[in-house]
């Protein structure tokens, strides 16, 4: 027995101690009826027993805008100075966290970003388990569930058990024990998904289903608005614009998200586009998800979290291409 | 440390000290980086910097000149569109900020003792007028150069009291072409009418051993591909250099992916059995 046991009536008081190593934010309900994670805060209640944000985590490291530096005529370029405060984002799910783990090997990886990485160390990741709907496919992530997050929730009837993972999550952990009962050590649930399996599979052999006719299919009713692109939390381009003041002569150079399925995407000088056709656009996102680029070759970044296929306002859903695969191969 | 002072991150003031006009919208900068670190620019033939023009914006441009010239180095750039029409603008004396050299540029040190083939289209002179400097440099490291280099038309000829230095030597052969001969002759060079693939086809030269440098618009490598390969070069002795509009230059974007690989990073030189395989990479 360890003392690890959150009762769901301590839940506040969990809350108030946790505010105290830095801004609080979590899954919330907002009034027009989307989850999201949002400050938390007197009157604005933390929304546990939630299926998916609409917004993945990835807006806490990657904001839509983010400015990247700054321009003086006597100061030529500079970083800009970052105003990164402690955040402590409490509630992901696994397939969140690993989508945040996603991004730390592209951004901390062998060439450092600054703003990524100022931002990373100032978040504290606290996990929380969850029960997966008929859009999740997140796969054998139950196993490895804590994703480097700092702690982690696991639901029980009476409440949560809590582990540690990080040096982090044992200094707020023992700040905890005043409010935590006795509980049994945590165990890992394992869990897997055919859906996912099948996925690591194409994506070790390097299977793009090119001849597929759902190609056309998809490419023939998708809007390109993006949204699929959007709410993944592992799509990360950015498109990069100046913008200058008024004065003439400072100006401010920016990072914005940008999507691979809008035209101007694969478009150079003159006009040129390297992906013209929807189904080319279409195509590209595919492999990047599951064959991955550069530096995360061979690396899914696809978590399973379902929310393109819930967003999705004409029902395309990637994953029939894989059914439609595995269906030929069934006698 | 990865800071402020981080070529790969904040762009180093540079200076423009040199400007040459080459076309209507095509123009040679030199620049020079302020820092002390300036006194050197180190880079392959066929790497790029991120320019930036405060104000405008950050566009990838080629090296267009020899590696390793004293403390200062040449873009030759032409005017296109935002970035580039606020950088025509500038004058000797204007700053500038340069990211980089990103990329990896031609792998001369595998082409030692080999015959190599550049062909240029348009543009595509600039990182091929550095690399063929760089062959000159260590001239006696190869076997046969050649230069062909195709333009829209006369006017549109870059670099052309070079090129008439260039066409005296012995040591090197050089070949020129427009797709259509107007009114004005280039200056007294000689020069062919018709496409490049055309030019290449009607030319002697060595093919055995042979390595072919390519870079132009995605048009020219259409055509010339099987050509090449047809005189008996093999995909993998073929290096292009990709575009792309980059963001980044370093693989973070994720604009300029060309199958998995990235034109900034593991380009923008490719060879052409990379890209074999790749749907749109060309
Ligand atoms: C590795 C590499 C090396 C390069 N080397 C050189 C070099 O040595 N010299 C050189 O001159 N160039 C070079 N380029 C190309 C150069 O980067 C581009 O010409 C430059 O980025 C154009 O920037 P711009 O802001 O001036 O043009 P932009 O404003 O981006 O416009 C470029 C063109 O695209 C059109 N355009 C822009 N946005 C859109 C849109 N949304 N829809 C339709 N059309 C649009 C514009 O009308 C214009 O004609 C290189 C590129 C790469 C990748
Ligand atoms: S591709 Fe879809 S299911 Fe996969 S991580 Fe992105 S949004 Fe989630
Ligand atoms: S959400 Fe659907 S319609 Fe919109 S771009 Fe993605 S696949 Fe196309
Ligand atoms: S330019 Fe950003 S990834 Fe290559």
């Amino acid at each position: 027995m360890t003392r690890n046991l959150l009762k769901h009536d301590s839940v506040s008081d969990f809350l108030e101690i946790l505010a105290t190593f830095g801004e609080l934010h979590g899954p919330v309900l907002t009034e027009d009826g989307v989850t999201a994670f949002r400050p938390l805060g007197p009157g604005i209640d933390l929304f546990l027993t939630y299926d998916r944000t609409l917004i993945p985590p990835k807006k806490y490291l990657l904001p839509p805008r983010d400015t990247v530096l700054t321009f003086a005529p006597d100061e030529d370029y500079r970083l800009p100075v970052a105003a990164v405060s402690e955040t402590i984002l409490v509630g992901l799910h696994p397939c969140d966290l690993q989508g945040i783990a996603y991004l730390d090997k592209v951004f901390m990886g062998d060439r450092i970003d600054p703003l990524y990485h100022a931002r990373r160390t100032a978040l504290t990741l606290i996990g929380l388990s969850c029960e997966p709907d008929e859009n999740c496919f997140c796969g054998d992530l139950s196993a490895a569930e804590t994703h480097g997050c700092d702690l982690f929730m696991r639901q029980l009837p009476d409440g949560f058990s809590l582990r540690d993972n990080t040096p982090k999550g044992t200094a707020i952990l023992n700040r905890l024990t005043p409010i935590l009962a006795e509980g049994e050590p945590p165990e890992a649930a394992s869990r897997t998904c055919a859906m996912a399996a099948a996925i690591q599979q194409a994506s070790a052999r390097g299977e793009t289903y090119g001849e597929s006719a759902l190609w056309d299919e998809f490419a023939g009713r998708c809007l390109s608005c993006g949204a699929c692109s959007l709410c993944c939390p592992t799509c990360y381009c950015f498109d990069v614009r100046e913008y200058g003041a008024l004065d003439g002569e400072t100006t401010m150079r920016l990072r914005e998200w940008d999507n691979c399925l809008f035209k101007d995407h694969g478009e150079v000088a003159g006009g040129f586009n390297f992906r013209k056709s929807r189904q080319e656009r279409f195509q590209y996102r595919y492999r990047h998800k599951y064959l991955g680029f550069g530096p995360t070759r061979g690396i899914v970044s696809c978590v399973g979290c379902g929310r393109c296929r819930v967003v999705c306002p004409v029902g395309i859903d990637l994953l029939e291409l894989f059914k439609e695969h595995d269906d030929e191969k069934r006698p | 440390m990865r800071n402020d002072r981080d070529p790969t991150i904040a762009p180093l003031p540079a200076t423009i000290i040199g400007l040459k006009t080459l076309s209507a919208d095509t123009a040679l900068f030199r620049l020079t980086l302020e820092n002390s670190e300036g006194d050197r620019f180190d880079f392959n033939p066929g790497q790029f910097i991120q320019l930036s023009v405060p104000s405008g914006g950050e566009v990838p441009i080629s090296l267009a000149g020899p590696p390793r010239l004293h403390n200062s180095f040449e873009v030759c750039v032409r005017r296109v569109g935002h970035v580039t029409d606020m950088l025509h603008r500038l004058l000797p004396g204007d700053r500038l900020g340069v990211r980089g050299p990103f990329g990896n540029g031609f792998p001369l040190g595998e082409w030692t003792g080999r015959n190599i083939l550049l062909i240029a289209g348009g543009l595509g002179i600039a990182p091929l007028r550095s690399l063929l400097y760089a062959l000159l440099m260590q001239r006696e490291g190869f076997g046969e150069i050649t230069l062909m280099y195709g333009a829209r038309e006369p006017s549109a000829i870059l670099f052309k009291e070079e090129l008439a230095e260039l066409s005296g030597r012995r040591d090197m052969h050089l070949f020129l072409t427009v797709d259509f001969a107007q009114e004005e002759s280039p200056s007294g060079l000689a020069c062919n009418t018709g496409l490049l693939p055309t030019l290449l086809r009607g030319v002697n030269f060595g093919t055995t051993n042979t390595v072919a440098a390519v870079c132009g618009p995605p048009a020219l490598y259409r055509c010339i591909l099987e050509e090449l390969q047809e005189l008996g070069i093999p995909a993998e002795h073929i290096y292009l250099s990709l575009e792309r509009r980059m963001k980044c230059g370093v693989g973070l974007c994720c604009h300029c992916a060309v199958g998995d690989l990235f034109c900034c990073s593991d380009g923008p030189v490719f060879s052409y059995s990379q890209l074999k395989g790749i749907s749109g990479a060309i």
